[in-house]
């Protein structure tokens, strides 16, 4: 805090009207696993200042890694020379006060900080991680079936299944795994009086697990869960689930080329969130580089489609009392009832546009239900044939017209059940036509990712396969 | 560019007695082999955004990582201070690693790559520094290429020009007392425009990136990239989404590189094949292409993005051939890979930066010209799809499919180009992709653009491809 209340006194004394400081500090330990031995370990600590000045109608941003005063002196005092030589830019300024968030003292208000991260030690992590390994445990019941080293082939073991069924199942090649934790603190001030904190950990721990199946072909899958808080972590299925997922994935069939259902799983279905969010942001729209170009108030969604942003949510993962400029976050609908009902814009791009300021970014997106649906298995049963995707491989979206092309993978769905697994396949169509097919929203939204998206269902989706 | 030791030592503030001091701290619980990277960077960049350059900046990442390996087994960790305490508490950090003793393997003999590398090379000589020129020395630079740029269009609505450039100074000394240093210096320049045609926008982009200094910002330069950013815009407002599936892929010079780096080069890169994840993990000396074909993966490039005079464990930059004569010729390695398999590393130990320890990673990933003419592989097509300016690609490892966003193309239709397409993905299975090479023009071209790999961490890196026929790839549609 007295490091950068002087960077801050010291910018000004230098010739910056106005002045804005970021100070972060992080520290991570993560255990590695290979085959349900320690692969790796890495500690890390980062430090870092960020300096926002604005001096004779100019601005400029910086960053330091380099935390002596000495040093930090003189590194603003270059930091003032480079913005003075920058072209004036009239629509810079700090938010006004009124809008900054002044509920962020201690920087625990939002109950996301962990005491128990204070507990934990080198050995403790090892245990954790090692305790999480499926491998590890699918060895000891091969080792306790005492099947003889010939049936166990070349490479891999099986895992931990029946007698009925051990030689069905495919070899694990591979399984990696990450157990991680951080300790994230941040404090921003400004020279308009604002200092706002925040303090978060996080728990994670996530799995990669490839298979062989008796042809010798390769399938993979991944797991991962992440919270504040330890006791939420669910360490002891996450790598089974990796494992589950990889099987699930063997003899892919294909597809003929045509329009079907589409259904997102929740570990995916944001990819058709985040492009609208996007699309909504102030540089985007500015730069008239946006789908959602003049949408605000206009109805381009479909009836019952409403996305919020929730960023105050005690213990909710991603949630943030402040944005990047220090303004305040509140509760909001993004889209409500299929109207656009704000743009994201900071101070810059608000005066740009002749707008009204609101918030940088979406912060905490949820997305309501509609429909009776709440789980996936429920939307598979109403909607009966289509194509479940479960995974995204590439593509992109044109963020001018809305139009997007991604690799998927996934399963063929008749009768609301899983026929077979899917690869190789192309979804190709426009956000605002997709939207447009929005058939259901279940309410199965998984804590642990940034954005509440439960799983999703849209009619007449072109697929190539 | 490369300065004398001391200037490297004196920055971070060490001496090498002190060095083997830490070393030998890292080693201390049993650790096979340790090694230290210091880094020193210095970012700028300039943005121009509605026709001024109202935003810029520096920034400073600064300090060392320690790794200590324990078999093939990896500690890590990393102090933004290179102040003796700070080293020593990150040094016993990565020492964790080594509960009990475990040899590291030496590496082999075996030299993957063609020749013997050359440790005194400079492959990024720097004519105008960076670092000490003032910044306001680059903002005409960024104003004439958008007036070029506007000059060139009605059509125009908004110009985007970001300049980025970096200056990294590297010292890397390890427990073998290997002592090497380097200075990586990097410019960028991205260029972005949006069109407006009735009702109806478009955007193009394009970018220039090269290991040089500030002396790349040329008139040359600025109309290249003009010309980039307004040709085939006609094309992009006519483009409409082709009917999808599987079909003929010709995939033009330059840019379509991206297929070797997602269909074959990650799949190359030696730690997945250590861990048996990757498709290629058994298909070393195997015939994987037709015969004829060459795929290589280069640090030696001058100025070439990709390029190293060391890699991040210290081995020398090198040319590795991955393919010879369509045979899987070499993997990619870095140090634990290249002990793992007998051979000598490839020079394609990478990392973020001091923050990461290092993994095998492409450089500039490239397919040497074939004899064919880019106009008979297409008209050999009788329905099929061309395909030249890209957006990104993927690869899932175990399974071998790859995609690849495609921003321009055009219908092939007996023979000849028809339709202009655009933002469609493309997708395939690595081996068979290989497999169905027909045909390799002789119009080999590296792609300048801003290439970034993302494998779990960002490093520069670029691709090059002849003109080359793929027999069927799935391509996305309505």
């Amino acid at each position: 805090m007295a490091l950068a209340r002087h960077c801050l006194e010291y910018a000004r004394q230098q010739g910056a009207e106005a002045v804005r400081i970021t100070l972060t500090k992080s520290l991570m330990n993560l255990v590695g696993l290979l085959n349900g031995e320690v692969d790796k370990t890495s500690h890390a600590l980062d430090r870092s200042l960020q300096l926002q000045l604005f001096a004779n109608g100019r601005f400029g941003s910086f960053s330091s890694n380099k935390l002596d005063k000495e040093g930090l002196e003189s590194f603003i005092r270059e930091a003032i020379d480079t913005v003075k030589m920058l072209e004036a830019d009239s629509f810079r300024s700090l938010p006004a006060p009124g809008r900054l968030a002044k509920d962020a003292v201690t920087g625990r208000e939002l109950d996301l900080y962990d005491p128990a991260y204070e507990t934990l030690t080198a050995e403790k992590r090892r245990e954790m991680a090692l305790g999480s390994s499926y491998y590890n445990s699918a060895l000891r019941q091969e080792e306790l079936s005492s099947r003889s080293e010939a049936t166990q082939g070349a490479r891999g073991i099986r895992p931990p299944v029946s007698e009925t069924n051990v030689f069905s199942l495919p070899r694990i090649i591979s399984e990696e795994g990450e157990y991680s934790d951080s300790v994230f603190d941040s404090l921003t001030l400004d020279s308009q009086g604002l200092e706002a904190r925040h303090t978060e950990t996080s728990f994670e721990i996530g799995y990669e697990t490839t298979v062989e199946d008796a042809q010798g072909r390769h399938f993979s899958s991944y797991w991962w869960d992440a919270t504040p808080r330890l006791e939420d972590l669910q360490l002891s299925d996450c790598a089974s689930k990796a494992y589950g997922r990889a099987v699930a994935q063997q003899n892919p069939q294909s597809v003929p080329s045509g329009q079907y259902t589409l259904i997102l799983d929740t570990e995916c279905a944001s990819k058709v969130v985040t492009p609208v969010l996007n699309a909504l942001g102030g540089y985007s729209l500015q730069q008239k580089n946006s789908f959602l170009t003049d949408s605000l108030g206009k109805k381009l969604f479909p009836e019952g489609l409403t996305i919020l942003d929730v960023p105050r949510t005690p213990g909710d993962t991603g949630c943030r009392l402040f944005d990047s400029e220090g303004v305040a976050t509140r509760e909001m609908p993004i889209i409500e009832n299929g109207v656009v009902k704000t743009y994201f814009l900071n101070t810059y791009i608000s005066r740009k546009m002749e707008m009204e300021p609101t918030i940088e970014d979406a912060t905490r997106v949820k997305v309501l239900p509609l429909g009776e649906c709440r789980t996936l298995e429920q939307v598979l049963e109403k909607v009966g044939n289509g194509i479940l995707v479960t995974g995204f491989n590439g593509g992109n979206s044109n963020p001018a017209t809305g139009n997007f092309s991604y690799g998927i993978e996934g399963f063929y769905i008749q009768d609301g059940k899983r026929v077979h697994p899917v690869r190789e396949m192309l979804i190709t169509g426009n956000f605002l036509t997709l939207w447009s097919n929005l058939l259901l929203v279940a309410d199965d939204a998984r804590p642990c990712l940034s954005k509440l998206v439960p799983t999703l269902a849209f009619t007449k989706v072109d697929f190539s396969g | 560019m490369i300065g004398e030791k001391n200037f490297y030592l004196n920055i971070f503030q060490v001496d090498v007695p002190a060095l083997d001091r830490l070393i030998g701290e890292a080693l201390a619980t049993g650790g096979g082999y340790a090694d230290l990277y210091f880094e020193n960077t210095t970012y700028g960049s300039l943005l121009l955004r509605d026709g001024a350059v109202t935003s810029g900046g520096n920034h400073i990442d600064f300090g060392v990582g320690v790794r200590v390996l324990s078999g093939e087994k990896t500690g890590y960790a990393y102090s933004e201070s290179t102040a003796w305490e700070d080293m020593l508490a990150s040094a016993r950090a990565a020492a964790q690693i080594a509960c009990s003793s475990a040899e590291v393997s030496p590496y082999g003999t075996r030299n993957p790559s063609r020749g013997e590398p050359n440790p005194q090379a400079d492959r990024y000589p720097i004519l105008q520094p960076w670092r000490g020129t003032p910044m306001s020395t680059f903002l005409p630079f960024l104003q004439k290429l958008e007036a070029d740029v506007r000059s060139r269009d009605p059509r125009i609505v908004k110009v985007m020009v970001n300049l980025a450039f970096q200056v990294s100074d590297i010292l890397m000394y390890n427990s073998q007392k290997e002592l090497k240093w380097d200075t990586r210096p990097m410019g960028s320049i991205s260029l972005s425009a949006v069109f407006k045609q009735g009702n109806v926008t478009e955007n193009k982009s394009t970018s220039r990136s090269f290991r040089c200094g500030a002396e790349m910002l040329s008139e040359s330069l600025a109309k290249e990239m003009a010309d980039d950013i307004v040709k085939g815009i006609d094309d992009r407002f006519a483009a409409k989404r082709p009917k999808g599936g599987q079909m003929p892929v010709v995939m033009g010079a330059g840019a379509s590189g991206i297929l070797l780096h997602e269909a074959m080069g990650h799949a190359f890169e030696a730690d997945f094949n250590r861990k048996g994840t990757s498709i290629f993990a058994d298909k070393m000396g195997r015939q994987i292409c037709p015969k004829g074909v060459q795929i290589i993966d280069d640090g030696t490039l001058r100025g070439n993005r990709g390029s190293l005079n060391f890699d991040d464990e210290g081995i020398p930059g090198q040319k590795t051939y991955m393919v010879e004569d369509g045979v899987l010729a070499s993997y990619l390695h870095d140090r634990i890979s290249a002990a793992h398999y007998g051979v000598k590393p490839t020079g394609n130990g990478r990392r973020e930066s001091f923050r990461y320890a290092p993994l095998p990673r492409m450089r500039s990933t490239y397919m040497e010209s074939g004899s064919a003419k880019a106009e008979d592989l297409i008209a050999e097509v009788p329905q099929g799809i061309f395909v030249d300016e890209f957006a990104n690609g993927q690869v899932q490892i175990g399974e071998g499919d790859f995609t690849f966003y495609v921003k321009s193309g055009y219908l092939i239709e007996n023979g000849r180009l028809t339709q202009p397409v655009k933002d469609i993905n493309i997708i395939g299975n690595g081996p068979q992709a290989l497999a169905d090479i027909r045909g390799v023009a002789d119009d080999l071209s590296v792609d300048p653009g801003a290439w970034t790999c993302g494998k779990e961490q960002s490093v520069p890196v670029s691709c090059g491809i002849p003109t080359v026929l793929i027999e069927k790839l799935t391509v996305g549609g309505e």
